[in-house]
This record gives structure tokens, sequence and C-alpha cells, in this order.
């Protein structure tokens, strides 16, 4: 009955801990979600169920068998199969091809006889053919079979991604940000096509997701990771109501600041002549026009215009996934927009290298920090001042970050992670950009170190520096903004301003965890009757699908069942089950 | 279906191409189809399963020597020499691609590299292995003879290069098969995307070292037939620089192309013959001479730029312009396509 | 032991240079993500130029010394010249492309650079080698006599070592090499620019290898071949640094270096250093292979 058993299974790589007495049920005929912020181990718990990566403690176990030896391979055969997060489909291998070759793999071709083109094997070839047509079909990808994967837009080749997974007959099926690039559209197509696959496969799933929207209508049941921990689990409306869980994703309220770190002073020769306030931004700074940008052949972002102006600070918020990281890195040129334009202080800097538009006064810090693990504080900070030639003197830094005065030889990677926040804020200091774009600043780091760089923002703006900001963290990032931007589905949602946002709460909730109306989607109840035994941690598997899901049906009678549920706009279970019900009597 | 007659109409032209040229021409064109079927065990390992292999010369020459030890040294027939010699190779092959395993791209042709340089400079020259390498001038085969062609016959160079010919042939249309087939997806699976193939069920381990098997072999084949062509082996045509020529010329014409392999063959052998023999005469008063040399500048600087502006090889990006130009076709006819 | 000291001279000789030509390697590499296998070639090609104009022109009344700082200089002029070309005519159009796309072009650029060399200067004829001492001085060192070349090349290995850390360590320009060899992106976001941090370690690096190759003319039988192949050697050395570390690397070098001439000592054979540094090669990439290589993309 529990097909898929975690126990306390723990990563450390290295000094990391990845993650830590994971603990996880998941039954047969199961969608499990598995949800959680950026960086709290979920792929990594992927590649442990999968065999990429050995768990450094606890154990894995697959319909009672303990998956420790089993190499990938074998726990494909065994049943396993994967979707990946960035796509790994083969690209030079036609789609059929790439169903094909799991089909293969499991039903163990003969090489020489392949190669002398044997009769045997051209049969096996057309029955695979024709198993993978069939896969096709169930996917809405007909008449796809003979393109090239790798030239197929993004949303289609998540779908052949899963049909080559189902290429393999699998018990378990994991999936790895399916919707990752998909806009809202497309999104709610995948939900229904998971559903379907559930039904006509027969495959129980682990579906990751950063797009709650998906999470929440699909799933039966969601476990909630954070800091590589379960944080939660339960059914879908629970796990959203739950204060921790929203905690962790949107941060929590700041309470009334302490004094008891000083505010950083930033001493500087040159005050600029108008100090703007809050209440007068200047005149725009940055103007980005409908661009759209992506990786490979992922679409990240469409159709997203933003500005900023002089002396604001604007933040831009919304869940993981949604683009803002990539909005960023098409601005400051990292990667380049497909379409669209961004003007910076009135020049066109679409296209432009990164260099050039860092010495142009726009910086970017990355996510991540964007820092050299392995040149020392001082090393770093006069390249800082190397490149924009300004020569500032360092002690302007180290007068606001006295810590990392102390600091200055050690090298930057053995730093704390705040320190190294510290370093990455004194180089926006050193090189005076007009437009400072900040990704992620508090990510990993404690509350007092967040609040005292927040602080620091306040004085960038004093100081005439513009700043860009994202932020997970919803509460700190309105503190101190004057407008925000809320990204969903790789595109901007809405616009308001600090205080609009900060009075309706819901419009951001919504945005992070999905809203009552989505999660209405599921409709399988949860039946609590005698027979079904929870497993331990409160979650009941649904008996419907149990019943058919173990039956053996010759295909024809299986196919009358679906025609006449579909006539009579029913699920198959419901129907299978009357039928045993009328059989019985 | 088709290919089989492509193959045999390949055949008979090219069978009867050196008849009628000296003998020189006719050695040429013999090694011609030897360094062919290199070029086609790259095909296999680094075209088909994306294994970086800077030594398939060092194959070839392992086959050749293995072959050459038998007839001279254990006195068997041609036949057995060529078993033996094809033997070796694929030994090697598999010890080869146990480091595979666990490297990848750069790191493997450095290991392959050193391989090859190991056998050139010592496995082919050491006196620790005379046993299979005939000591310092290496075996003299002037005895042998397979299906009645015997080296010492006027007629044998036009007689060998007819069967290395054929043997071509079957194995270029095999390879052809093998890359639609169950083992040549398994291939193509494990050169795009390792961690995909590995989670879909691919033996890594297996199917890494068979590729590294098959390809070693099919070098080892080609090799095995130098002695009866030269009539006797020696290590300078299997040098390091063999190798990399190979792995430049198979790269030039399009490692994932078998038909690559046969112009890559041709290239190798012929032309630089061919440019020694005729390039030489006066231009502009100035006495010139192109050498072997001026082949191998030139295919550097083709590679180099081959991979600068068409990484898919010569062939690779032909055949993908004429497949753009047949789909923009393709698709005006189809229905609308929409994304999701 | 006087027979052991004098091996353990050469062996350090021989390890000078390849910490030298593996220091360019991992220089390259590390800001590039080129791995140069035309090394060897770029070196034996300036090395060349070098021993033409010691050996092919006429230097009348010049004194010897004169005569040998013209040649080197040549040779590093050139040096110069080629890490330019490369910089600016191939490897700045293929900045992005994969790891193994870059390394498979250094082979053709090996293969043209030694065919050319073996046009100009014909590959069967004996060459005379470059001595930067005179030939038959010695020095003495606890009482065993040590040839001075053998000195020199010591001495110049390490203090090409040092200079480089120096440079690398001290001036902006060196800073701004090391933020980019640690990770490009970043430093272009820094606003470094990555385009000239590129040419001048192509340059550098094509300027160790001139000078490794024409310290190491003495030492071996030196054709267009034998020095265009010395870059598995260094390769070898600057794998046991990790084609990270510095430090390691130059180490690496001194004991591939000793381990290669101690064998010679009991067996003689042409090949078996080869065969040492593809064990080392071996030996390091397996033992390191679960953490793989830094910036080996997989």
């Amino acid at each position: 009955m529990t097909m898929l058993r975690l126990r306390d299974v723990g990563v450390r790589f290295g000094g990391l801990v990845a993650l830590q007495d994971v603990s996880l049920d998941l039954n047969r005929g199961e969608i499990l979600g598995l949800i959680g912020p950026n960086g709290a181990g979920k792929t990594t718990l992927f590649n442990c169920i999968t065999g990429v990566v050995q768990p450094t403690q606890g154990s894995i176990y697959f319909e009672g068998r303990s998956v420790r030896m089993a190499p990938p391979h074998e726990r494909a055969r065994r049943g396993i199969a994967r979707t990946f997060q960035n796509l790994q489909l083969w690209d030079t291998m036609t789609v059929t091809e790439n169903l094909q070759v799991p089909m293969d793999a499991i039903g163990r071709r003969n090489t020489f006889s392949d190669a002398l083109g044997l009769p045997f094997s051209s049969y096996a070839e057309r029955s695979a053919k024709e198993r993978a047509r069939a896969i096709l079909h169930v996917l809405e990808l007909d008449g796809y079979g003979d393109r090239l994967a790798g030239d197929l837009p993004a949303g289609i080749q998540r779908r052949v991604e899963i049909g080559r997974a189902l290429a393999m007959r699998p018990k378990l099926l994991l999936l790895d940000e399916p919707a990752a690039g998909l806009d809202a559209h497309e999104t709610e197509r995948l939900a229904g096509l998971l559903h379907t696959v559930r039904e006509r496969f027969h495959v129980s799933m682990l579906l990751v997701d950063h797009d709650m929207s998906l999470v929440m209508r699909v799933c039966d049941f969601i476990y909630v990771l954070d800091f590589g921990k379960i944080l939660a689990s339960g059914d879908p409306a629970d796990v959203r109501a739950d204060p921790k869980v929203i905690a962790a994703y949107l941060g929590e309220a700041t309470p009334e600041l302490s004094d008891a770190e000083p505010t950083p002073q930033l001493v500087t020769g040159d005050r600029p002549e108008a100090a703007a306030s809050r209440a007068e931004p200047g005149e725009i700074l940055l103007e980005v026009d409908a661009i759209a940008a992506g990786y490979g052949h992922l679409e990240v972002i469409r159709n997203v215009s933003l500005n900023v102006r002089a002396g604001e600070v604007v933040a831009c918020i919304g869940a993981n996934g949604a683009g803002k990281t990539t909005t960023l890195r098409a601005i400051s040129g990292v990667i380049h927009a497909r379409s669209g334009r961004v003007r910076f202080d009135g020049r066109d800097i679409t296209g432009t290298s990164p260099e050039r538009i860092a010495r142009m006064g726009l910086a970017h810090i990355p996510e991540g920090r964007g820092l050299f693990p392995r040149l020392s504080v001082e090393d770093t900070l006069r390249v800082a001042t190397d490149a924009t030639g300004n020569n500032a003197p360092l002690d302007v830094a180290y007068d606001v970050f006295p810590r990392l005065k102390q600091r200055r030889r050690q090298a930057v990677g053995t730093l704390s992670g705040g320190e190294q926040q510290m370093v990455a804020m004194a180089r926006a200091i050193l090189a005076r950009p007009r437009l400072l774009m900040i990704d992620e600043m508090s990510q990993g780091l404690a509350p007092t170190i967040v609040r005292q760089l927040f602080r620091l923002i306040d004085v960038f703006r004093e100081q005439g520096i513009a700043v860009l900001l994202v932020e997970q963290f919803v509460e700190s990032a309105l503190e101190v903004a004057d407008r925000a931007y809320v990204f969903e589905h790789g595109s901007i949602a809405h616009e308001a301003s600090a205080e609009e946002l900060r009075r309706d709460r819901k419009l951001i909730s919504s945005s992070y965890l999905g809203t009552e109306a989505q999660g209405d989607g599921v409709d399988i109840e949860v039946v609590t009757n005698g027979h079904a035994n929870g497993n331990g941690n409160g979650h009941f598997p649904h008996p419907d699908l149990m019943e058919i899901v173990s039956m053996r049906m010759p295909p024809a009678l299986k196919r009358a069942l679906e025609e006449r549920a579909e006539r009579e706009g029913r699920t198959v279970a419901a129907l299978a089950l009357e039928l045993l019900e009328e059989a019985k009597r | 279906m088709w290919r089989f007659v492509i193959a045999i109409v390949a055949f008979a032209i090219l069978a009867r191409l050196p008849v009628g040229l000296d003998a020189g021409f006719q050695f040429d064109a013999a090694l011609a189809v030897i360094w062919a079927f290199g070029i086609l065990s790259l095909v296999l390992l680094t075209g088909y399963a994306g294994q970086v292999s800077l030594c398939q010369a060092t194959f070839a020459g392992v086959g050749a020597y293995g072959a050459g030890m038998t007839v001279a040294s254990l006195h068997g027939g041609y036949l057995l020499a060529i078993v033996v010699g094809v033997l070796f190779a694929t030994v090697l092959g598999v010890l080869v691609g146990l480091p595979a395993l666990r490297l990848h791209g750069i790191t493997l042709a450095m290991v392959t590299l050193g391989i090859a340089l190991v056998f050139d400079r010592y496995v082919f020259q050491d006196h620790l292995f005379d046993w299979f390498t005939g000591g310092a001038g290496g075996w003299q085969v002037s005895n042998a003879s397979l299906l009645g062609i015997s080296v010492d016959s006027s007629q044998h160079l036009l007689a060998a290069y007819d069967v290395l010919l054929a043997l071509f042939c079957i194995c270029a249309v095999l390879v052809v098969n093998l890359h639609n087939s169950g083992a040549g997806r398994r291939f193509r699976a494990i050169r795009d995307s390792e961690l995909a193939a590995s989670t879909m069920g691919v033996n890594l381990t297996r199917y890494k070292l068979l590729a590294f098997a098959m390809s070693a072999g099919m070098a080892g084949l080609g090799g095995s037939f130098y002695p009866l062509i030269a009539g006797s082996v020696s290590p300078q045509p299997f040098w390091v620089f063999t190798s990399l020529q190979l792995a430049a010329i198979g790269v030039l014409m399009g490692v994932r192309y078998v038909p690559a392999a046969a112009l890559g063959g041709l290239f190798m052998a012929v032309v630089p013959d061919v440019l020694t023999r005729y390039g030489h005469g006066t231009f502009l008063n100035r006495a010139y001479e192109i050498s072997f040399d001026w082949f191998q500048i030139a295919v550097g600087v083709l590679l180099v730029l081959q991979l600068i502006l068409l990484p898919d090889g010569v062939w690779g990006d032909l055949r993908g312009h004429a497949a753009r130009v047949r789909n923009t076709f393709r698709f005006k006819r189809a229905h609308e396509v929409t994304p999701a | 032991m006087s027979a052991f000291a004098a091996y353990t001279i050469i062996g350090l000789s021989l390890g000078g240079i390849f910490a030298l030509a593996a220091l360019g390697i991992v220089l390259i590499y590390r800001v590039t993500g080129v791995l140069n296998f035309a090394h060897g070639a770029m070196g034996m090609f300036s090395t060349f130029v070098a021993w033409q104009v010691f050996y092919g022109y006429p230097h009348p009344g010049m004194p010897s010394w004169a005569v040998t700082a013209e040649a080197i200089l040549a040779g590093l002029a050139f040096a110069v010249v080629l890490g330019l070309f490369l910089e600016f005519a191939v490897f700045r159009w293929v900045r992005n492309r994969p790891q193994v796309v870059k390394a498979v072009i250094t082979i053709g650029v090996l293969l043209a650079l030694q065919s050319a060399a073996s046009l100009i200067w014909k590959n069967n004829q004996y060459h005379l080698p470059i001595y930067i001492a005179p030939q038959t001085s010695t020095f003495m060192l606890a009482g065993v006599p040590i040839g001075a070349n053998y000195i020199v090349i010591v001495v110049a290995a390490l203090g090409l070592a040092f200079g480089l850390a120096a440079f690398l360590q001290r001036t902006a320009f060196g800073r701004a090499m090391r933020a980019v060899s640690d990770n490009p992106t970043t430093a272009a976001l820094w606003g470094v620019r990555v385009d000239a941090v590129g040419a001048v370690s192509w340059v550098l690096g094509s300027v160790i290898a001139a000078i490794a190759g024409i310290l190491i003319t003495p030492f071996i039988n030196f054709d267009t071949t034998s020095l265009t192949l010395l870059v598995v050697d260094s390769l070898a050395a600057a794998l046991i640094g990790g084609l990270v570390s510095l430090p390691l690397t130059v180490l690496g070098g001194f004991i591939l270096g000793l381990l290669e001439t101690y064998p010679t000592i009991w067996i003689q054979s042409l090949g078996l250093p080869r065969l040492i540094a593809l064990l080392v090669i071996l030996t390091v990439l397996i033992v390191r292979s679960p953490r793989g290589l830094p910036g080996v993309a997989k």
C-alpha cells in the first residue's frame, strides 16, 4: 500500500546539510506534493530517490524493498521515473525516439540483432513505435512524433518529458517543476493532464513545484520542506492555512525595530545636490519595455515592463519561478532579452555586454551574492574600485562595515552569509552606481542582519542611488520600498505602491500560496472509514483509486468503461465502483 | 533496403577506381580504406555515443601488430591474423573504456591522448614488447596470403583493396543501421544527456564499454589489414599525430554521420599523396612544393574555422540545411501548431 | 650517492620546465575555460623562432650573451603575437561554447602549428640546443658539480612562478584575472573587462610556454614533434594541481620531473617517462573524479 517510504533521510555535501530527518510516505495511486522555499532541498530529495545522489543517512524503500544498492538504471527498471527541472531531453533525437529509449532499456533489446536488422528487431521496433504513438495521443502530442526534441517549444518539451517517463511503464513518476516556464493557461492544462495521466496510466506521482495553483489543484497530500527538513504536511487546504508555512514563504512581519544594532552611517565626501526624499522620485532611470527572456528553449518571462526612477526603491515580489531573477538578468545583460527593449539613463542597453552596463552605473548583485570565493575581502573590494576607475579609498566601506575590516585578508568564500552580503553591499558603496539591483538579499540570513541591510537600502536612497529589489520575503521588502511589482507566471500581475500592498495582504499570499478557488479543483475526497489505515503520519490513501488501480482489465472492457464514463460525465473510478457494487448484488 | 543498394553501387564504382593506376596509388587507396575504418570507429564512439577519443589510430595499430605477430611469429593464416588483431584491439578498447566510465569531455580527451602517446613511444617501440611488435624492424609478412591473395604477388594490392572495401561497405551499413536501432538510440541518449539516460534505464557501464569495444574492434579490423598491403608493420603510421588527424578530419567532415567516414578516409590517404606528386612546379618563377605538411596545416586551419562557423561538420551542416528547407515546406501544409 | 644527486638535479630541472608549462596551461584554462592542447606546439614554434635567430643568422661582432638575449627576445616577441592572434582570431568567438569544443579547436591549432613548423624547419635535422649558460660551466653544491644550465632552469622556473604569483596578487590587472578565473559571469557584472583579461592570459600563457620550450632544448632531442608532445607531461603536472592551485601545479611539475627521471637510473627506455606521465594523469583523474575538476562541465 505504501509505495514509497523515506525514513530519516539526510544528505550532506561537505559542510552543507541539504536534507535532514526527512520522512515521507507515498501511497499507491496518490499524487503527493512537495513544496518549500528556494533551496529547501527538493531536487536533492528527488536525486536521492532516483539514485543520482546517495543519502548520508536514512533509508528509502520502494514497494517494500530498499533501493540502497540499486544504481539509477536499476531503479528505473523497478518502476521509478522522473522528469527534470531543466529539461533533459535528448535534443538530437526525435520525440518518438525519446520515448523509445526507456522502452528498449526496460525491454532488453539485443544489439546484434538490431545491427543486422533481423525480423525480431523490426517487430519490436514497430510495437515500440505503436506504444509511443499511444502515449503521445494521451498527452495531445499527435503529430510531434518525428520532430526533433530540441526544436520544440518548452511547453511541448515538458509534455514530451512526461511521455518519456511514462514510456517506461513506471509505477512512480517524480515530476520536478513541470510548470517551470509555463504561463497560467498552460499550467492549467498541465493540471488536467496530470489527472488524466494518473487515470490512464495508473501511476502514482510525486510533484515538486513552486506554482501553488498547480500543486493545490492537483495534489492529494502535501509535504512542506524548509531548510532541508519537513516543516508541515497535510491536505492542500490545511497546508495553505498553516501559519508556519505562510511564515516560511512570506517571511515574518518585522517587530518593532530594536536599536541594538546601530544604523550604519555612510560617510561620503560629496553629497548629491538634490537628495531625493521618499515623496519625490526623480526622472525615469531604468525603463524596461515588454521584454521576453529565458534559457535555451524555456521562455521564463514574457511581456515584462517596469521602470525605476532616480531616488526610488522598487521591489519585485512573487513566488519562486515567477521570473524575478530572470528579469534582473535580462536587464544587466547576463542573458539576452529575446524581444523588447531595456533603456538605462536614456540609452538603449538591450543586448549590451554586462561589463559595459556595469560601467555605465547599473550594478547588479545577483542571487548568491555574486562574489569571488577565492579572493580576499580586500582584493574583492579593490576589484570593484578598479573596475569603476574611481579609486575610492576602501575605508569608506570599512566604516560602514567594521567587521569587514577585521576580516579583510580572509577569503570571501570562508565568510558567513551575513558577512558575504556585507561584502556585496560594500561593493555597491564603493562603486557608487546610479541604480543598484539586488536579488534575494536576505536569503539564508538571520533577521537582525536582514534588518541592518534593509536600513542600508534606505541610506542608499538618501545618497541618490535608486534600488530595484527582488525579495521573496515580502514583509521586509515592503517596509523599505516605495513601489512594488508582483510577478506571477513570468509576467507582472500587478503594480502598486507599497502601502496598498501592505493593506491588502490577500493580493500577495494568493500569489504565493494559491487561492481558495483554485484549490477546489481537486474533487477527490478523503474517505476515513474503517478499511483504510493511515500509515503513521495521518493521511489515508484513497480507496476508490486503490481499487481501480489494482484491477486487471482486458483492454476492450476498459475502453468500454471509459467511453461510458465520458458519456455519463463521471470518472471511471466512480463508474467502475458502481458496477462492482451492482455485480456484488 | 536502400542502404544496401547504395552500398553495393558504391562498392562497384569504387572498386574499379584504382585499376590501371600505379602501385603507389593502389597502396594509397587501400590505406584510405583503413583510415576510413578509423574514422568510422570515431563516428560510432564520438558521433553516436559522445565519448571523446584521441587514440583511434592506436587501436588500428594494435590490430596491425596483432595480425603481424600472428603471421610472422606464430605462423598462422591471415584469417586468424585478422581475428587476433581485432581481438587485441577490442580488449584494449574495453580497458580504455574503463576510465571513461568516470570521465567526460576534456578529461577523457587527456587520458586517450596519453594512451596514444604511451603506445606510440613506449609499447610500440620498447624492447619489453618485442614479442608483440617484432622488435626494431617490426614484422615482415612477405609470405602471407589471404583468400588466395599473396602479399608477394603483383596484383595483391588491388585484391586486398577489394576485400577491404567490401568489408568497409558492410561495416558502414551496419553502423548506419545501428543509428536507428535500440542500441544506437541508447548511445545517442548517453551522448545527449547521461543523467537522463541512466535515470531512464540505460545501463551506462554496459553501453559505454560496448561503444569502446565496438569502436576499437572496428579500427582494429582496418588496422589488421595493414601488414597485408604494406608487407610490414611499423609504429610510424599509427603514431599520435595520426590519431589527432583522424579526430580532426572526423570532426571536420561531421563525426555524427557515416558518409563522413568514407569521405574522411579518402581525404586522409589520397589527398596528401596527390598533392605530393603533382603539387610541385614553378609559380611566378619560384619553385614550390606541396608536401604533407601543407595538408596538415590545411586540416588544422579548416578544423578551427569549421568549429567556429559550422559546429556540426561539413556533412552535418549540409544535411541540417537540407532538413530545414524540407521542414519549412512541410509545415506550411500542417495545421496550426500552437504551444501547449 | 652522487649519481642519485645528479639524477635529482636533472629531475628537478626537467620538473621546473614542466612546472612552467603547466602554469601556462592552468592560467589559460582558469581564465578562458580552454584546455590548451596546443600549448606545447605554441612553445615549440616560439622556440624555433628563437633558434632561427640564434643559429640561422650571422651575428658579426656580437658577444655571445647578446646573441642569446636577442634570440630569446625574438622568441618571446613571437609568443606575444601568437597569443594575441589566437585570442582575437579564434577564441574570442567561441567563448560560450562547451569546453570540449574549445579543446578540439586547440587540436586544430596544434596540427596547424606543428606542420607549419615542420615545413619551415624540416623535421629530420638535429637541432642544436640554445644554451643560456655556457655548456661546460658548473657550480659546486655540496661537493657535487652541477651543470650551470640546470641551475638556470630551476631558478628561472621558480622565479617565473613567483613573479606570476606576485603579478596576480599585487596588481590590479592580476586581481582582475583572478576574479575572472573565479567566476567570469560575476566578473562581468562587476565591470571587469573580460575580453582584455582573456587576451592577456593567452599572451602570458604563450610567453611562458616559449620560455619553457627554450629552456628545455639542452635536454631532449628537440624537433617539432617532441616539443609539441610535451603538452602531455604538462597536463599531468597541471592535473596534480587540480587545474586550480598555482602552487600545487608548480609542485606537481617538480614531482613529475623527478618521477620521470629516477626510473631511468635502472631502466633504459625512451618511452618509459611517457608511461609515467600517463599513469599520473590516470591516477589523479580517477582519485579526484567523484568531485570532478573545477569548472569542468559534465
